[in-house]
């Protein structure tokens, strides 16, 4: 059991450390470079040339990428090339913002989803379930910046109760970052509801046709109570892996939501780092998401092989 | 080339200029209703200003040689002073210098530092902070403002408020040069940037690049009478258009700067919004050809090119009139010297034919574009494409990749597009895109008489005769280069209408950079 554990966190950190090559490798086929992108109008041979040697960029690009695997196995993910800041200032709280927000949409999102699912599991083929898979299915289908602009003016323009920016910001009071974020967290889960919301119901009703659901049913047990006692348990599997990889989109994915509501996150910070072909901060926020990302399926690995006794033996 | 700036305008909108003659054609109290927050009466103190405002990323720094754009420049005007401040008419006034003497022949200048002048820490300005101010953007610097101090040959310290500057080559714009958004006077020994001391109207009191900068206004009085009114100002960083437009509907900002011109419109009619239109003070919008290579070579073909483009169409539609029509140059019409009278390519399919006729060149032409160049560089090349089709000319328009534009394509492809952004003088934007063999001649443009004209124009201390010889560049420019400059992109700034001192000024948009000392609330 513990082997099979530190099995998949060693499986991890393999994969993370491949993911570190490709992002550096990626990073250093963008086309363009940090010093025309920075000095934009003013680009001037003479000015790029001073600039690229300050960015050591005459060293080969192996050599730069052993001592980047070094920093960051130190915990150092460098310096800014713009703006010389320390990278890890400046990803550590944009990565609590996107955490926040991720965090505020699951909070919102998981129970609503699993809930419904169940409900609809339950109910099968009533007019409830239909209604909750129509919905879910229309909000699954719209772009997230057009849910998002509509729960704008919905919410925003028309009756003020909400604020259509999302700028948060060091100091700012935890209820007042409640507030300034709720729209951009009911968008995420609208956007992320609908697929576990699906995943849960179909997996439940998949092991309502077992026998030894119909056994329960046989003994008299109520429909919920078969469902909630009995499937739901043995269901767990797919939804734990739907969860996580929704809540990975969660922290990975929502870009657009961000520059939608000006919200300060990674994936913002990464967009800005990419149009100044700022490589370090490309980088740092590369390997961040693919963090979470690997993180986030390792622990549903793992929850999915503790709920499921089968898993633990080798057949 | 690129500068990071961009964008639109609106018809409800005015400037200073339009408005006075409205005012007089139709008498004061027609108009008056109607105004924008430009002159009701004094300012008053006090208020939180919050402006959305895009152009700036995570990755800015207050480090002057690093500004490119809209963020870092109003930011930095709160904090530091400049030391030329271009009035809304355009001329150069004092602000840290109060004023300057040139000899003629332009290359001996005598500049008088402002007396009386403190930093935020207490110190006292004098001609060192000034010196080493200016020094930072020459000798080895990636500084952007370089370029324009290039013929700066010494500045001496005459007194502790007075310095001579000499120059390799008389310029009279160098005062122009000097307004430059780049050039902000710090204490002299300033290496650490990320503490700012400045003489300008506020304190800094948080930071977060790409997120919001907050500050509060400087104790005491600020050195500028009437100016530096609000008592807090906030500065969002908003990239999105469409949520800069809500921020302000909602009222969570007071002002936003590029409007997009396909909804100026309708944002301009909701309560207590106004825009304010900068025109002619955007980018340029072209296509460019190497002259020095066939078929470009062929000044029939350019003509053909230039009499063959429906401006006024690319102007209507692509940026839905919040752009004027540009004349194969890159001077704006607000620019000084600019020539109203020269010859407009005006569209004339018949004259296009005709000249294609006579270049005698076989097959399509191709055009190379990208939504990289700038937004609406594809639809542009589509009605380019469109209207010369009409003269019986064939333009292959090649759609290129953004990523790497202008590392892959503009200055290497022989017909491109390109936007160019506005310049502090006629001087500057016509050296940078159009003296023969510079870096970023991108049409290889290379005129024996406009060379002579560009450096003699420089010293001319005759006002009619400098203007009569920039008239002159811009024609040789319109009628031999090998640039189709269509169109010249307007600002638009839309804001609440509590907001007063939301002057035009015709170089940039928000006032010029400086809404946040030079407005107040009504």
């Amino acid at each position: 059991m513990a082997k099979l554990i530190l099995n998949r966190f060693f499986l991890g950190v393999l994969t993370l450390f491949a993911v570190s090559v490709l992002i550096f490798v990626c990073t250093e086929i963008l086309p363009g470079d940090v010093a025309s992108a920075v000095l934009g109008q003013g680009a001037t041979p003479e000015a790029l040339a001073v600039f690229r040697k300050e960015l050591g960029y005459d060293i080969p690009s192996y050599m730069r990428y052993w001592n980047w695997l070094v920093g960051v196995l130190h915990g150092d993910l460098g310096i800014a090339l713009t703006n010389k800041r320390v990278i890890v200032d400046e990803v550590l709280p944009r990565l609590g913002n996107t955490m926040f927000l991720a965090g505020y949409a699951a909070l919102i999102a998981i129970p609503v989803a699993v809930g419904l699912g169940v409900f609809s599991a339950i109910n099968e083929g009533k007019i409830s379930d239909k209604l909750a898979n129509i919905l879910s299915l229309i909000a699954i289908s719209f772009p997230e910046f057009f849910i998002a602009y509509l729960l704008i003016i919905f919410l925003s323009v028309n009756v003020d109760w909400f604020p259509s920016l999302s700028t948060v910001f060091k100091g700012m009071p935890f209820s007042e970052r409640v507030y300034q974020t709720t729209l951009p967290a009911i968008t995420l889960t609208l956007l992320v509801a609908a697929h576990m919301l699906r995943m849960t119901r179909s997996s439940v009703l998949s092991v309502m046709s077992t026998p030894y659901i119909e056994m329960a049913f046989l003994k008299g047990a109520k429909r919920g109570r078969v469902i909630t006692r009995h499937a739901l348990p043995n269901a767990a599997a797919p939804i734990i892996t739907v969860i996580a990889l929704n809540l990975a989109y969660l922290v990975v994915g929502v870009v657009v939501i961000e520059a939608v509501f000006v919200y300060p996150g990674l994936g913002q910070l990464m967009v800005d780092a990419v149009s100044k072909r700022d490589v370090p901060v490309i980088q740092a926020c590369g390997l961040v998401f693919a963090m979470v990302f690997v993180l986030l399926n390792t622990v549903a690995d793992i929850l999915v092989i503790l709920v499921n006794p089968r898993l633990r033996h080798k057949r | 080339m690129p500068m990071n700036d961009i964008h639109p305008e609106s018809s409800i909108i005015l400037d200073r200029r339009q408005l006075i003659t409205g005012a007089a054609a139709f008498g004061l109290s027609a108009t008056f209703g109607a105004m924008p927050a430009m002159a009701q009466g004094a300012p008053k103190k006090g208020g939180t200003l919050r402006m959305g405002v895009e152009g700036g990323s995570a990755s800015d720094s207050f480090d002057p040689r690093t500004y490119a754009d809209s963020v870092m420049i109003n930011i930095s005007l709160m904090l530091w002073n400049n030391l030329v401040e271009v009035a809304d008419n355009g001329d150069a006034t004092g602000e840290l210098f109060e004023n300057w003497e040139v000899k003629p022949g332009a290359a001996d200048w005598t500049f008088n530092i402002r007396k009386g002048i403190t930093f935020a820490s207490g110190k006292t300005l004098d001609a060192d902070d000034v010196i080493y101010s200016i020094n930072m953007h020459r000798g080895e610097t990636k500084s952007p403002a370089k370029a324009l101090l290039a013929d700066i040959k010494e500045i001496k310290k005459i007194s502790p408020t007075q310095i001579q500057i000499l120059m390799t080559n008389g310029n009279l714009d160098l005062p122009y040069n000097l307004s430059d958004y780049h050039i902000i006077v710090v204490p002299n020994g300033t290496t650490d940037f990320s503490k700012p001391d400045g003489t300008g109207a506020y304190l800094l009191e948080e930071f977060q690049a790409g997120v919001r900068a907050t500050f509060k206004r400087k104790p005491g009085n600020y050195w500028k009478p009437n100016r530096g009114n609000f008592d807090r100002v906030e500065l969002r960083y908003i990239g999105d258009a469409a949520a800069r437009t809500q921020a302000l509907v909602t009222g969570q900002v007071d002002v936003i700067n590029r409007v997009d011109p396909k909804t100026a419109g309708l944002l301009a009619k909701s309560k207590g919004i106004k825009l304010s239109r900068t025109p002619g003070a955007g980018n340029r919008f072209a296509f460019v050809a190497h002259t020095d290579k066939s078929p470009f070579s062929n000044p029939d073909l350019m003509m053909a090119l230039k009499f063959g483009i429906d401006r006024k169409k690319i102007v209507d539609n692509v940026f839905s009139g919040y752009a004027s029509i540009g004349n194969d140059h890159t001077v704006g019409a607000k620019m000084k010297y600019y020539d109203p009278k020269q010859k407009l390519h005006a569209y004339d399919p018949d004259k296009a034919k005709f000249f294609f006729k006579k270049a005698n060149i076989a097959g399509p032409v191709e055009l190379q574009v990208s939504e990289g160049a700038f937004s609406g560089a594809t639809d542009s090349g589509q009605v380019f494409q469109e209207s010369l089709s009409k003269a019986g000319i064939q333009l292959d328009l090649k759609r290129v990749s953004g990523d790497g534009y202008w590392d892959n394509v503009w200055l290497k492809q022989p017909f491109c597009a390109v936007y160019w952004g506005n310049r502090p003088t006629i001087d500057n934007q016509l050296t940078s895109t159009f003296k023969a063999n510079t870096t970023w001649n991108d049409t290889h443009f290379n005129n024996p008489e406009f060379e002579k004209l560009l450096v003699a124009a420089r010293v001319e201390l005759d006002q009619p005769k400098r203007a009569q010889m920039y008239a002159r560049c811009q024609e040789l420019i319109s009628e031999n280069a090998g640039m189709v400059c269509f169109a010249v992109q307007d600002y638009i700034d839309a804001y609440n209408t509590k907001l007063g001192g939301l002057t035009v000024s015709g170089r940039y948009d928000l006032a010029d950079d400086r809404i946040a000392e030079k407005g107040w609330f009504i």
